[in-house]
């Protein structure tokens, strides 16, 4: 009899510790083949599907849907039926178990859960997110004695804002009593299912505001207070929370935005379409960019406060809306790349961005990003640094206006453009000389002639 | 001109509710019918239908008393009195409504309406036209049946207000259309004695209701009461001779003494000149309303049929007491989803709630609990053993979603369930409640226990290990 073989969490790049397994696609039992996708996976980064190297059969399953464990833990073992399976304990850094029904105390133990969580998947030196004060939980257990706890969880109430009398203010049953006479909960009128449904959900029926005109609270209001209850964000909203925050509050940001008149630019694009050769406005930003970068070190360049550090290489990040989210793919050594090329690879990572193909490490290393919103009809919009980095160009729409050409008021296809840039190493006129480099390079064609 | 609080446009069993709650709550109503009040639910539909099914149910008992050791003489039908005494019970109905009209002071006006302007409506009757103004209107003109284009014109070709007015009945008849009107006089006219067959275009009667519930009527259908059902079949190459309406169900000839077309009803509009009350309707015509009774016009509510939302009696009433009130309070309530639906057919079904195939058409997890009219004392005693009630509850809380039931008082068993599934309620709120015994009520409880892997009256269902 043959032993059956491991599957391991796969390490996506040199960021990633740790995964979680969103989605089982095989069960135990289903017969598998090399190339089939066995589960996905959420790192802090982005979600990804996870092929099988094997062929045999899905035996056992050692990570469950929801379970977090580092990258190369066994999840599952695979091999022909009645092969052994070794005994192996997996280390799960996350429960992935929901919360025990009718535990009144456990919507708020879940928060302080999720902080300990968060730290994991963090690196080490970043601060925990903040989390509002309201949801951490009380230090240590609620004091409270059996048979107020009963009563609480018979009245499907959450004992948790009660204030105790009993000794060291322990709530004692009199005091659930008294918050149940105070709360006028005897008065209230609930349908049979809809108080079933907060005790399974462990919502306080006091916090169900009754809508309906005879003023019963029924399971709309029920699952109206549970959609009202926080909930964990996922991984990739933490990372963005985390990073924006830490960005915008230890970078001091300075703004400035000029407007470039696209119309020529616009017309000599229309024209390549007409030869075939396609490309998007954002093509032009980023050649434009990528060679403003060049001819401004300093501002492709990061600092931590003591430190500057100059980036031989423009790593250009592009930041694309996904599902819920945001992600920036690098287009590496962008310096090196003709227009054609840029376009190429821009192109191709924003499609796999948007199908959640992107590996970690096309996320990271980024020295400058820009964020185009020119598709969602803005007039402006400025940008937070992404952490590493020291300045972002936010692209707005471009849209048709007035503008001054010679001593003529014309129609014109005009766009803004604000560079957000970390002011400790670039001053307002660098950055002014910078963006200004970008607007002139937009707008004059003739040298857009020689890159084609 | 006169002016009024409210005009509702249609007396049938939506707007004279309507109209009455309207009084209640002191407005000055008038209604207008340029037909019959009571509309098609008193005069040509659920009332006169139900007086002959009455009839047939009983024949069809008397003919099986046997069993109870009665021997009852010659048995025959004197179509002419049951056609009488359907006419009394639609006259004196019709008075009760007319007189509760009048005790709350509502204007009954004859004749037709049609829009002249938002608050401003057309009165034409036999005595001319009169004009009158309307602060708030509700239009509830109801609907009517729909005759094929392929049918032939003819006498013997028939709708359902046309047949519930015939002077003698066929001895063979086609029903084109297996929904639950046309199932429901075939059983009728079936269990007086005439031969009948049905031809559905779908793949099968009475779509409406689970799978388990169409195949016991069908079964008493086919077997009891000798009808033939032809389903998945288009009906084709339709003729009308002298005596007879024939015509072909795939290749299957098809003949009757008459044709009866209840394939679906379409809303009443014609004359009222919506454009001048800026009223948008749909595709088919059908009035667009919000979940408050609310028309595209300000001011104007429209209920029942005509909104071709859902087209039964009780759904229309409860809107338009609804729409009364909106109109007349300044609060606004929506309309009632839960409508409980019933079929007069032999065996009697009813359902309320989600079925059980559109609950896995949702993906819900649900139990299911059944119990067999075969295993209730009462029904036994009834000497009626046929049909079961079915709760569907969801798996995890017990909440009940949906209930249905086929057999003897199906449409007066389905209220129980309703009430039940509007309040809320649970397995264990229908199981726990004593329910008095000997009654076919009692099915619900134990259903509930049944949904609950305690049925008492029911072996326990074998759990393979």
């Amino acid at each position: 009899m043959a032993q059956a073989q491991q599957v391991l969490m796969p390490k996506f790049g040199q960021m990633v510790e740790e995964s979680t397994i969103i989605t089982w696609r095989k069960k135990e039992g289903d017969k598998i083949a090399t190339g089939d996708i066995l589960f996905e996976i959420e790192t802090d980064k982005a979600n990804m599907e996870v092929e099988s190297f094997l062929d045999g059969t899905l035996l056992k399953v050692l990570v469950k849907e929801g379970q977090t464990v580092a990258v190369q833990t066994p999840v599952a073992f695979v091999g022909s039926p009645g092969d052994s399976i070794p005994d192996v304990k997996v280390q799960v850094l996350t429960p992935g178990e929901k919360k025990q029904p009718a535990e009144s105390t456990a919507r708020a133990a879940t928060p302080a859960h999720s902080v300990a969580d968060t730290s994991l998947i963090l690196p080490a030196s970043a601060p925990a997110p903040q989390v509002p004060l309201a949801l951490v939980a009380p230090p240590g257990k609620l004091l409270i004695s059996p048979r107020a706890s009963k009563l609480a969880r018979e009245k499907v109430i959450d004992p948790v804002t009660i204030k105790g009398t009993g000794p060291r203010g322990r709530i004692v049953e009199r005091d659930v009593v008294g918050h149940l006479e105070k709360s006028g909960y005897n008065s209230l009128r609930i349908t049979p299912a809809a108080l079933k449904l907060a005790a399974k959900e462990g919502i306080d029926i006091l916090s169900a505001r009754p809508q309906s005109p005879g003023g019963r609270i029924e399971i709309a209001d029920v699952e109206r207070a549970m959609a009202e209850l926080p909930r964990q964000m996922s991984k990739m909203r933490q990372t963005i929370a985390q990073r924006l925050t830490q960005s915008f509050t230890t970078t001091p940001h300075i703004y400035v935005t000029v407007e470039a008149d696209m119309t020529d630019l616009m017309v000599f694009r229309a024209s390549l379409k007409e030869k075939g050769l396609s490309y998007t406005v954002t093509d032009f930003i980023m050649k434009a960019v990528v060679d403003s970068l060049v001819e401004f070190p300093d501002v492709n360049s990061s600092t931590d406060g003591r430190a500057v550090r100059w980036h031989s290489n423009v790593n250009l990040g592009l930041a694309v809306s996904v599902d819920k989210g945001l992600v920036v793919p690098v287009v590496r050594s962008a310096q090196n790349l003709s227009l054609a090329e840029l376009h190429d690879r821009a192109a191709e990572l924003a499609a796999r961005a948007r199908d959640g193909k992107l590996m970690p490490d096309e996320m990271t290393g980024g020295t400058f990003t820009i964020s185009n919103m020119g598709m969602m009809n803005v007039e402006n919009f400025s940008a937070i640094i992404n952490p590493g980095e020291s300045a972002i160009l936010a692209v707005a729409s471009a849209a048709r206006k007035p503008a001054v050409k010679g001593d003529q008021v014309v129609v014109r296809s005009m766009m803004k453009m604000t560079v957000s840039a970390d002011h400790r190493i670039v001053d307002g006129a660098l950055a002014a000389q910078f963006v200004n480099s970008i607007k002139t390079k937009l707008e004059d064609v003739e040298s857009w002639n020689t890159l084609i | 001109m006169e002016h009024f609080d409210l005009v509702v446009i249609g007396a049938g069993p939506g707007g004279y509710p309507a109209a009455i709650r309207g009084a209640q709550l002191g407005a000055k109503v008038a209604i207008v019918e340029r037909e019959q009040i009571g509309g098609t639910c008193l005069n040509w539909g659920c009332i006169p239908t139900k007086t002959l099914i009455a009839a047939s149910g009983l024949f069809a008992e008397m003919k099986h008393a046997q069993r109870f050791g009665i021997r009852a003489g010659a048995l025959g039908v004197d179509f002419a009195s049951l056609m009488q005494h359907k006419k009394n019970v639609v006259s004196q109905l019709q008075n009760g409504v007319k007189q509760l009209l009048k005790a709350n002071n509502v204007t009954v006006l004859d004749g037709s309406a049609s829009f002249s302007g938002r608050n401003s409506l057309r009165i034409t009757g036999a005595g001319g036209t009169t004009e009158i103004s309307a602060a708030k209107t509700i239009v509830a003109t109801g609907s009517t049946s729909i005759m094929p284009g392929f049918l032939p014109k003819d006498d013997k070709v028939v709708d359902s207000r046309a047949f519930l007015s015939m002077e003698k009945l066929p001895t063979s008849m086609i029903v084109l259309g297996g929904g639950y009107i046309g199932c429901e006089l075939a059983c009728m006219a079936a269990q007086l004695g005439t031969n009948v067959t049905i031809v559905e275009l779908l793949e099968d009667i009475l779509l409406l209701v689970d799978e388990d519930i169409r195949r016991e009527i069908r079964k008493h259908m086919q077997e009891a009461l000798g009808i033939q059902i032809l389903t998945g079949k288009a009906f084709a190459n339709v003729t009308a001779d002298g005596n007879s309406v024939r015509g072909m169900a795939g290749d299957v000839t098809v003949q009757g003494e008459l044709l009866l077309a209840s394939v679906g009803r379409r809303p009443v509009t014609d004359g009222l000149a919506m454009e001048n009350a800026g009223l948008k309707t749909d595709g088919k015509g059908f009035l667009t309303v919000d979940d408050y009774g609310r028309t595209s016009a300000t001011t104007i509510y429209a209920i029942g049929d005509v909104t071709g939302r859902i087209q039964l009696a009780h759904s229309a009433t409860s809107q338009g007491v609804i729409a009364a009130e909106n109109a007349c309070t300044r609060k606004l309530r929506k309309f009632e989803n839960l409508v409980p639906a019933v079929i007069f057919t032999a065996p009697e079904a009813a359902y309320v709630g989600l079925s059980e195939q559109a609950a896995a058409a949702l993906g819900l997890g649900v139990k299911v609990g059944k119990f067999p009219f075969r295993a209730l004392g009462r029904a036994l005693a009834a000497g009626q053993a046929d049909g079961f009630v079915k709760l569907i509850a969801d798996a995890t809380s017990g909440r009940l979603l949906g209930a249905a039931v086929v057999g003897l008082h199906a449409t007066d068993l389905i209220s129980e369930a309703a009430v039940a599934i509007r309040n809320e309620m649970t397995l264990d709120d229908i199981g726990g409640t004593i329910h008095a015994h000997p009654t076919f009520g009692e099915l619900w409880m134990e259903a509930a226990h049944a949904a609950q892997g305690h049925a008492i009256h029911a072996a326990p269902v074998k759990r393979r290990a």
